[in-house]
């Protein structure tokens, strides 16, 4: 686990290398730095013994003063190697694609989620052309396709500004060729009904019903999780990759410690989170979003200007603290998220062996064989409106609450974990009841049959009767 | 209203009735559960909540001897207030009394130690002082004068926590008491996952900790917040002493502290939900603790050869005050792993924190 | 308006060490009420001489800080809100001062 990190803002000697796959991407970058740092800073640095050129700490190569400084010492080129390095690293340490994958990829618009578009479209040309290279042809090549959520049903934004957006969004997929990146846009609402009108009611009514501004953000976030994971299953996509990033993970493991989610928060950090039925991975976890804003600049990516809602959540709290502490200590948000990876995950922060490990480079292969199944998936009974996993005591005041109640409604409620109790779920039976008719089929569905997801039921099936040929989707 | 209610006058119609008893003017909201109470059913229910998470926890035997860490401050006057209160009404059984330290801060301790001395005759509890210039030879006032103003909170923390543990030790305690409140521990799990440091997380919200060691230590305002401390011992007129350390006057002036009182009144029960993020954080089972053994010069237990109080005497007393602290360099060749060690612990900025000084370190 | 205040648990440091002040305070210009939000700016520019960041944050008092009104928490009178009336007691006390 450890391994895996890329360790600290040191940048390792085979992240820096520049394969030649990159060449041409880089060669641009290169001179777009070069172009820069003429027209921003004139060698007035004084530098002595060297001369009045700054070299890259890697690559030695001489560049003019502005830019290496403001990348780690790095010249552009290195930069950005050592930022795909650290993707690249995370994606084939955790056999994040394989082969036969069809991944997609969330995009909202901001610097993290563009670079991870980026980094995929990049890693799928170098597979193509090896493909193309190769004699036999036969490992395909993974496919790769984009989800962008519009929100504008719940925002203030005019309408006109969204058609905007989204003609963007259509001209910055087309960009990444070759191969051909299908573009998902799913309107929020959709997850409430099939029906735009109604599904836009029903969805502000839900949301009307939260009353704590935390507790809303938290459901709108699930519920975008929700129609990515909807988009994923209908389109048949096999992973979902997320663009989160150390500063976001940073952010998330205050809040969820704030939130009293201590029990469950490991199960959000790591680089493989397959609780959904469609598993998601989180290349960019060792990026800082400084990290990934700077190269979006240098690489002058395309961002969307999304307006940001105002708000007084503790969510925005956790983050002006994180700023705080990044301007103090720039590393302390690494920091932060290691504490975190150092807390015990669960069975579903792996992928299930077997269909994976053919594809995994020998050498990686017994990280993926030699997993201590200890902990059965038994054990982890998931909150249906955050997909966080039970505590012990919650589990036991669930046990307690099931011998009694009846009603699927009440039933629903004893499921919630204690943070969404207090934050989502309205008080009182009517407007729990209202609440409880207006959720989406596919948070409801989620308790139905007393664990929460049917993959579990799939592996416990694995553990204990020893079924071999399970011919079903395993990635569920 | 028995004590201090002199300046209370019948007023402002909207006056609301308290939520327990029905029948008083409600004086305070609480954070824990948001009710408004008034304070004859705040007094029992704040003293009622601490017996419970004594008894609950098992913190006490019929008989020991427990030594209330006492800087006359509000936590831990209102700590030996109530622990006294107690002890009496539920017939603990147990011999009290108070152990201060004198750090030797002319002008700040001296005045704290006069409110804790009050105590000693209001409460009933016989009061040791154990003090900096006793046990170490040094006073604050003198390692001031040889250090400077950077990094005496070091020394006054580390000297103070082993002050307390020889102290208890000196006067034959069973168990020590401090004054830690919610939200010192809500602040001190923050901490912790801002520093990367993982075993003391997982130790940080334990109601007791070394118990394996000679004097276990307790803290009976785990799940107390600070907000209702200060109300009790301001409602009941208790004799507390809160001017800052002279040495470190802006010490209190930490992030983490901010954001949690950002947060409480933001929501109020944050507080207690950090608490129990840090109880249910899953530590791996693996997570070792530092192999406990003592110090070879003064027996103290410690994970290196010599104690941390021992490591920054030896740099006073040498002349190279910077020992144990700073990096690596300039230290003659002095033990340096020892040294790297220790600087790990100390290496975090101060500001991110609150409050090394004035109270006790965990 | 003649109102009591007073500040406590090491608050009454950023006044000079005074623990208790009476004062008169007139409402502003053009109303005839003093909210507890208009005393807070009163206070900040009159009584407090140092380091008033630890007293106000925004246009409240420092989280931490509590307040009473004839000893009643504010908390339970309408905070910032609450009108003040003549010979009234208004207390601040830090909790963030060491244990």
């Amino acid at each position: 686990m450890a391994s895996c990190g890329g360790g600290g803002g040191e940048c390792h000697q085979s992240h820096c290398q520049r394969s030649e796959e990159d060449g041409g991407a880089e060669e641009e970058t290169r001179e777009r730095v070069a172009s820069l740092s003429f027209a921003g800073d004139s060698p007035t640095s004084s530098a002595t013994g060297d001369g009045a050129l700054e070299r890259c700490t890697k690559c030695g190569e001489t560049v003019a003063a502005a830019a290496p400084r403001a990348v780690n010492g790095l010249c552009a080129a290195c930069f950005r190697a050592y930022l795909f390095g650290k993707f690249k690293l995370a994606v084939t340490t955790n056999a994040m694609i394989s082969p036969t994958d069809n991944v997609l990829v969330a995009f909202s618009g901001g610097p993290a989620s563009r670079i991870a578009l980026q980094f995929v479209h990049e890693m799928q040309c170098i597979s193509l052309k090896n493909w193309d290279a190769s004699k036999s042809q036969a490992l395909p090549v993974f496919g790769v396709g984009v989800a962008f959520i519009d929100e504008s049903a719940i925002s203030i934004g005019p309408l006109h500004e969204m058609n905007k957006v989204i003609a963007q969004i259509r001209s910055i997929v087309s960009t990444l060729s070759p191969a051909h990146k299908e573009l998902h846009i799913a309107p929020i609402e959709n997850i409430c009904s099939t029906s735009s009108n109604d599904g836009r009611i029903r969805l502000n009514e839900l949301l009307d019903s939260v009353t704590d501004a935390t507790g809303k953000e938290d459901f709108m976030k699930y519920l975008r999780m929700l129609t990515l994971q909807k988009i994923a299953l209908d389109n048949g996509y096999s992973k979902l990759l997320l663009g989160s990033c150390t500063s976001t993970i940073a952010c998330h493991v205050i809040s969820a410690t704030v939130k009293g989610q201590g029990y469950s928060l490991p199960g959000d950090v790591q680089y493989v989170d397959a609780r959904w039925e469609v598993p998601v991975v989180l290349p960019l976890r060792d990026c800082t979003a400084e990290e990934l804003n700077k190269l979006c600049h240098l690489d002058g990516l395309e961002l969307l200007q999304l307006i940001k809602r105002p708000s007084n959540s503790i969510n925005s709290l956790v983050s002006s603290f994180v700023a705080r502490l990044r301007d103090e200590n720039p590393s302390r948000e690494r920091t932060i998220v290691r504490t975190a990876e150092k807390l015990r995950p669960f069975c579903f922060n792996k992928f299930v062996e077997n269909t994976y490990h053919e594809f995994v480079p020998s050498r990686l292969r017994c990280k993926f064989q030699n997993i201590n199944n200890s902990e059965t998936a038994l054990s982890e009974v998931l909150c249906p409106l955050c997909g966080s996993p039970l505590s012990e005591p919650e589990v036991q005041s669930l046990r307690n609450i099931q011998e009694k109640t009846q009603t699927p409604v009440e039933n629903f409620a004893a499921h919630c974990c204690q943070s969404c109790s207090f934050q989502i779920l309205p008080k009182g039976a009517e407007s729990l009841q209202q609440f409880y008719t207006v959720l989406p089929q596919s948070v409801t569905v989620r308790v139905t049959d007393g664990t929460s997801d049917h993959s579990q039921l799939g592996e416990l099936i694995d553990d204990y009767l020893l079924v071999v040929d399970d011919d079903d989707d395993d990635g569920t | 209203m028995e004590e201090g209610g002199a300046t209370a006058r019948p007023r402002r119609a909207t006056g609301r009735l308290c939520s327990t008893c029905n029948q008083r003017k409600a004086a305070l909201k609480r954070p824990k559960t948001l009710e408004q109470i008034c304070r004859e059913c705040f007094y029992s229910v704040f003293e009622d909540e601490i017996h419970n998470v004594i008894m609950d926890n098992n913190l006490f035997k019929p008989g020991e001897r427990v030594a209330v860490a006492a800087s006359g401050g509000k936590d831990s006057t209102v700590l030996a207030y109530v622990m006294s209160e107690l002890n009496r009404r539920h017939n603990y059984g147990l011999d009290l009394f108070l152990l201060s330290v004198d750090e030797g801060i002319t002008g700040y301790r001296d005045d704290s130690l006069e409110t804790v001395k009050r105590n000693e005759i209001e409460y009933g509890l016989p009061l040791k002082v154990v003090s900096y210039k006793d046990l170490y030879g040094w006073t604050m006032d003198e390692i001031v004068k040889t250090i400077g103003l950077k990094n005496n909170c070091t020394f006054c923390g580390v000297f103070r926590r082993q002050a307390l543990d020889r102290g208890a030790a000196l006067l034959k305690a069973d168990k020590l008491v401090t004054g830690h409140n919610a939200d010192d521990i809500a602040e001190t799990v923050l901490l912790n996952i801002l520093r990367g440091d993982i075993a003391r997380l997982s130790r940080c919200t334990f109601i007791t900790t070394g118990e394996d060691g000679p004097i276990p230590r307790c803290k009976p305002f785990k799940y107390t917040y600070e907000k209702e401390i200060v109300m009790y011992a301001y409602f009941k007129k208790l004799d507390y002493f809160s001017t800052e350390c002279i040495y470190s006057p802006n010490a209190y002036r930490g992030f983490a502290r901010e954001f949690i009182k950002d947060l409480e009144r933001m929501r109020p029960r944050a507080i207690l939900d950090i608490i129990r993020s840090g109880e249910n954080f899953r530590t791996a089972t693996s997570t070792k603790m530092p192999e406990q053994g003592t110090c070879e010069r003064c027996g103290y237990i410690s994970s290196q050869k010599l104690c941390k109080a021992c490591l920054l005497l030896e740099g006073l007393n040498r002349g190279l005050p910077k020992l144990g602290i700073g990096r690596a360099r300039g230290t003659n060749g002095l033990n340096k792993r020892v040294e790297q060690r220790n600087l790990r612990s100390e290496r975090t900025g101060s500001n991110i924190e609150s409050k090394q000084c004035g109270t006790l370190d965990f | 308006m003649h109102l009591t205040l007073e500040f406590g648990g090491g608050l009454e440091l950023l006044c000079q060490s005074t623990k208790i002040h009476s004062v008169d305070v007139k409402p502003k210009p053009g109303e005839d009420k003093l909210t507890m939000r208009d005393l807070l700016v009163w206070v900040e520019s009159n009584l407090i001489k140092e380091r008033p960041e630890m007293f106000m944050k925004g246009d409240s008092v420092r989280p931490g800080v509590l307040v009473l009104i004839n000893d009643c928490d504010w908390e339970l009178c309408g905070s910032l809100d609450t009108e003040l009336e003549e010979k009234d007691n208004v207390v601040f006390i830090s909790t963030l001062h060491g244990g």
